[in-house]
C-alpha cells in the first residue's frame, strides 16, 4: 500500500525459497524497521533489541522452507517468529511481561519521534491512526505487538473477555477502514 | 456455518494478530482454503495490521544488516545443511594423525635397526681395539725384555764365558755373562736341551777348586728358556759349570754336562 515494491509477495517468497540473498536483503530493508518496532515495544535495551532482530532474521533465513503461503501473509509469519523470540529471550533473562505495559497505553507519542522509519508514508498513517479510539488501539498493541492472549488483555485492562473480543474485532475493522 | 458467521466469529482477528491456538489456526486455514471471501477478509486484516506495524517501525542501526549477512554467510552454526562439513573435518584430522603415527612407527623401527647395526659395529671395533692393545702390550713387553738382555750383552762390564758340552753330552752348550763390576751372573740357556723328566739343570761356580751352587736353570718353561736368566752373584770364580740333577737340585754336582773356564 505504501511501499514501492520491487518484488510481489509471491516473487519474494519464491526467491527466498531459492536462497536468493538479494531477495533477503530486500526483505530486510522492507521489514526490519517494522519488526524492530515490535521488539522495541517489549525491550527497553536498544542493543539487546537489535541482537534479537538479527537473530530473528537469521531464523527467518534458516527456516524459510517451513513458511507456507497457505498460512497467510509472509509478514504475519515473520512477526510471529520475532515476537516469540523476543518473549523467549526476555523470559530467559528474567524479564516480566508487564514491564512496558504502561508505555503501551500512550504509544502514539512514543512512536512519533525521529527514530521511526520514514520509508513508508508512516506520517500519513500515524495521522490517520489518531482516529483510532485509544481503547481499540491498546487492544491491538497488546495483542499484536506484545503477544498478549485475550485472557491476559482482559485481566490487564480489567474488562470482561467478551468485551476484549468485540473490541479487538471492531479495532481491526476500524484499522482497515482508516488505512484503506 | 456461513461466511458471515465465520467472519464475525472473531477467530480471523485472533489469527491475524498471531494469537490463535494451533487448532484455531488449522480451522481458519481450512476456511480460507474453502471460501475465497474468508481468505480475502483474512488477507485484508493481515495487510491492515502489517501497515500498522510499518507505521510503528523503528529503524535499527545500519550495522545490524552487515552483522546479519556476515552471520548467514559464515553459516557454520545455523541451518541443517551446514552440519555435514564437521565430520569431514574430523576425518581429516584422523587421517593426519594416522599418517603421523605411521611415520613415527617407521622412524622408531628404523632407529632401532640402526641402533642394532651400530651397536654390533661398535662391539667389533671395541674388541679389535682390545686385541690390538693386548698385542701391543705383549710386543712392548718382549721389546723391553730384549732391550734388557741386549743391555747385558752390550755392557762394557759383562764378560762372556762359553760353556761347552762334555764328550758325553756334546749338545749341552750355554753362554754366561758375568758382570765384573757387580758380580751378577746371567745365563743364556737357549741352546741347552730340555731336561729329561724328573731332572733339572743346576748352575755351579768353581771358586778356589770348590763347586758352589749358582741356582737352578729353567729350560722346559716356554718363553723363559730363551731369556737370560739371572743366577746367584759371585765376586770371584775360575770356571762355571752346569750339571743335571734331580728336581730341586743337590748340594754338590753329580752329573756335570757342560763347563767353561774364564
Amino acid at each position: 500500500m505504501f511501499e514501492v515494491k520491487k518484488y510481489s509477495e509471491e516473487e519474494l517468497v519464491m526467491q527466498l525459497q531459492g536462497r536468493n540473498q538479494q531477495a533477503f536483503s530486500y526483505l530486510y530493508d522492507n521489514y526490519a524497521g517494522a519488526l524492530n518496532g515490535v521488539i522495541n515495544r517489549l525491550v527497553d535495551d536498544r542493543e539487546l533489541a537489535e541482537d534479537i532482530l538479527q537473530e530473528a532474521f537469521v531464523k527467518i533465513w534458516n527456516n524459510f522452507s517451513s513458511y507456507d503461503t497457505a498460512k497467510g501473509r509472509l509478514f504475519t509469519w515473520m512477526i510471529n517468529i520475532t515476537r516469540n523470540l523476543t518473549i523467549d529471550t526476555l523470559r530467559s533473562k528474567g524479564y516480566k511481561k508487564q514491564q512496558k505495559i504502561s508505555s503501551d497505553e500512550n504509544s502514539v507519542s512514543n512512536y512519533t519521534d525521529g527514530s521511526t522509519v520514514e520509508k513508508f508514508d508512516a506520517l500519513g498513517v500515524r495521522k490517520k491512526l489518531v482516529n483510532l479510539k485509544p481503547e481499540q488501539r491498546v487492544i491491538i498493541d497488546l495483542a499484536y505487538f506484545n503477544g498478549y492472549t485475550q485472557d491476559e488483555i482482559s485481566k490487564e485492562m480489567g474488562i470482561p473477555l467478551g468485551t476484549v473480543k468485540t473490541r479487538m474485532r471492531s479495532a481491526i475493522l476500524e484499522l482497515r477502514k482508516i488505512l484503506e | 456455518m456461513d461466511i458471515q458467521d465465520i467472519i464475525s466469529s472473531g477467530l480471523l482477528e485472533l489469527y491475524a494478530t498471531g494469537l490463535a491456538s494451533s487448532e484455531e489456526r488449522a480451522q481458519v486455514e481450512a476456511w480460507a482454503k474453502q471460501y475465497p471471501e474468508v481468505a480475502a477478509e483474512l488477507k485484508a486484516m493481515q495487510l491492515g495490521l502489517e501497515d500498522y506495524a510499518q507505521a510503528n517501525a523503528v529503524a535499527p542501526s545500519v550495522s545490524v544488516k552487515d552483522k546479519l549477512f556476515a552471520t548467514i554467510n559464515a553459516g557454520t552454526t545455523f541451518g541443517n545443511n551446514n552440519v555435514t562439513p564437521e565430520p569431514a573435518k574430523v576425518v581429516g584430522i584422523q587421517n593426519y594423525w594416522k599418517w603421523a603415527a605411521a611415520a613415527a612407527v617407521i622412524l622408531l623401527i628404523g632407529s632401532a635397526a640402526m641402533n642394532f647395526i651400530y651397536f654390533n659395529k661398535f662391539n667389533t671395533a671395541s674388541n679389535n681395539l682390545k686385541q690390538a692393545q693386548e698385542q701391543m702390550a705383549v710386543q712392548s713387553q718382549q721389546a723391553k725384555e730384549i732391550r734388557e738382555d741386549m743391555n747385558v750383552v752390550q755392557s762394557k762390564f759383562s764378560l762372556p764365558v762359553a760353556l761347552n758340552g762334555l764328550p758325553a753330552t756334546p749338545d749341552a752348550a750355554a753362554k754366561i755373562f758375568w758382570m765384573k763390576n757387580t758380580g751378577e751372573v746371567r745365563i743364556d740357556a737357549s741352546n741347552l736341551p730340555d731336561a729329561p723328566a724328573g731332572k733339572q739343570y743346576q748352575f755351579w761356580a768353581i771358586v778356589d777348586g770348590v763347586a758352589v751352587d749358582g741356582g737352578l736353570i729353567i729350560t722346559n718353561d716356554k718363553g723363559q728358556k730363551f731369556r737370560m736368566q739371572k743366577m746367584k752373584s759371585f765376586g770371584k770364580a775360575q770356571a762355571f759349570a752346569i750339571s743335571l740333577e734331580k728336581e730341586g737340585g743337590n748340594p754338590t754336582p753329580t752329573e756335570v754336562v757342560s763347563m767353561g773356564k774364564i
